[in-house]
């Protein structure tokens, strides 16, 4: 039986030389992966924007330099150029107990005449949150695309919001009502078609929801509601310009 | 430390050779000791994911038995378990930073499956049962051997679920078009999920044991 100094002495040992290894491997390898994770997320932007076509790593640049401007907006509608829209984290920025110091970033992306604006939505499912893209056409009232690229949802059911079948739903769903006023997007339990059966009004502002998924469903109910409620003062002030 | 032994047995001795061969059919890990069982059905719905994570296992396993068997006379016997997961959480961490540096779609798909290989009962035995009690190039064989073995195991399974579950083999369509259009074929959904894994599974277990002919007493 070896002495309990030796075993302290031989234990440290250990743990510098793996903590050592490891700080160094993550060291050299946070580009790269800084690189990745941003590459992503533009891809599910892109994703959410309608664009079919697969890019690499510097198409993908080269067309957000073309077509895509990055900015902050306040819970007033107004455009906050001040602000390094890059680096806004929704989630921290709900935190904020001011509400007039929140900022939240939004995309305009302009292709062949058409202008599209795009929003980040973050909420929470069942077992993890949410993270994706919902884009509106130029009308700022139809649904043009939606993207969830991080989430922790049980595969086959919560994460069938990954899903086309799933996104596709929403293509030219509107917001607003008729009136002009938000209302959202909800998704409902079942089939939309059954729950809203012969009332196009409500059945323009519903999806099918996810069997099995109910919690999940709710959740993505809830950010659209929320995350975009964010940004309706600033699509007034567009409608009204 | 240098045993006559060691430099006098040829590398690719019978025994050593054994070493490396067994687990592919007489001691599988997976369908004979039934190990490793949880990330074998987490991570095969497709054949890449389930190529890759074999891959890490094997880096894992193999390295993780060179590393103690090289320590293994000074390990103290008290903290022993403490070194071996040390030394394999070091290596697992590190996979999972190369991977999400060059393979980031893949690392997206196995997500906590990498981080999960500290706890793949396969790493941790071999390094209990094997590379303690002997020298580092039979434990590299045994790793290497071992580490092999799953991955072969879960590329099989990855490969049925593919072609049952999405009518494709990475990513390619193998099944025709025409089938799906013509004939009404549909994918077969149950092989998508967990359930799929668990009886193509339990189908090799049965081919390999009556090959084999290993019987559970």
């Amino acid at each position: 039986m070896r002495s309990g100094t030796y075993t302290v002495v031989f234990v440290s040992a250990v743990v510098i030389v793996c903590s050592l290894l490891l700080s160094t491997a993550a060291t050299l390898l946070r580009d790269r992966q800084d690189r990745n994770e941003a590459l992503s997320k533009k891809q599910s932007i892109l994703q959410a924007l309608g664009v079919k076509q697969k890019m690499d790593g510097p198409a993908i640049d080269s067309f957000f330099a073309d077509h895509v401007e990055l900015f902050a907006v306040d819970l007033e509608g107004n455009i906050d150029a001040e602000v390094d829209a890059e680096q806004l984290d929704m989630e921290v920025e709900d935190k904020k107990t001011e509400a007039s110091s929140r900022r939240y970033p939004i995309y305009r992306c302009t292709m062949e005449n058409e202008v599209v604006y795009c929003v980040p939505i973050i909420g929470r499912g069942l077992w993890s949150k949410l993270y994706g893209y919902l884009s509106l056409e130029s009308d700022l009232n139809t649904v043009k695309g939606i993207t969830f690229y991080k989430h922790g949802e049980t595969p086959g059911l919560g994460a069938e919001i990954e899903k086309d079948w799933f996104q596709d739903n929403f293509l030219g769903k509107k917001i607003n009502d008729q009136t002009g006023a938000f209302v959202s997007i909800e998704v409902v339990k079942g089939k939309a078609a059954d729950a809203y059966a012969g009332n196009e009004e409500k059945l323009s502002h519903a999806v099918d929801g996810i069997s099995g998924a109910t919690i999940t469903s709710r959740g993505v109910t809830k950010m659209l509601n929320e995350d975009l409620t964010k940004y309706v003062p600033y699509f007034k002030q567009l409608e009204a310009d | 430390m240098a045993d006559a032994t060691e430099t006098a047995e040829p590398l690719l001795s019978a025994k050593n050779r054994k070493t490396f061969k067994d687990p592919f059919m007489v001691n599988n890990p997976i369908t004979l000791q039934v190990l490793g069982i949880c990330s074998a059905l987490a991570v095969t719905a497709q054949l890449k994911p389930s190529l890759v994570m074999g891959i890490a296992v094997v880096f894992v396993v193999a390295g993780a038995n060179v590393t103690i068997s090289v320590i293994r006379k000074f390990i103290p016997v008290r903290v022993r378990i403490i070194v071996e997961m040390t030394v394999v959480a070091t290596l697992v961490i590190l996979v999972d930073q190369v991977l999400r540096a060059y393979a980031f779609e893949v690392s997206k798909q196995l997500s906590l499956f990498v981080g999960l290989i500290i706890t793949n009962c396969i790493v941790l035995g071999r390094l209990e049962a094997f590379a303690m009690g002997n020298k580092v190039w039979p434990s590299f064989l045994d790793g290497l051997g071992n580490g092999l073995s799953y991955a072969a195991v879960i590329a099989i399974v990855g490969f049925c679920r593919e072609v049952m579950g999405f009518g494709q083999v990475f990513g390619f369509r193998v099944v025709p078009q025409a089938l799906y259009d013509n004939l009404g074929y549909t994918n077969n959904g149950l092989m998508v999920l967990a359930p799929g894994a668990f009886i193509i599974l339990g189908l090799l277990i049965w081919v390999q044991r009556t090959v084999s002919g290993h019987v559970e007493d």
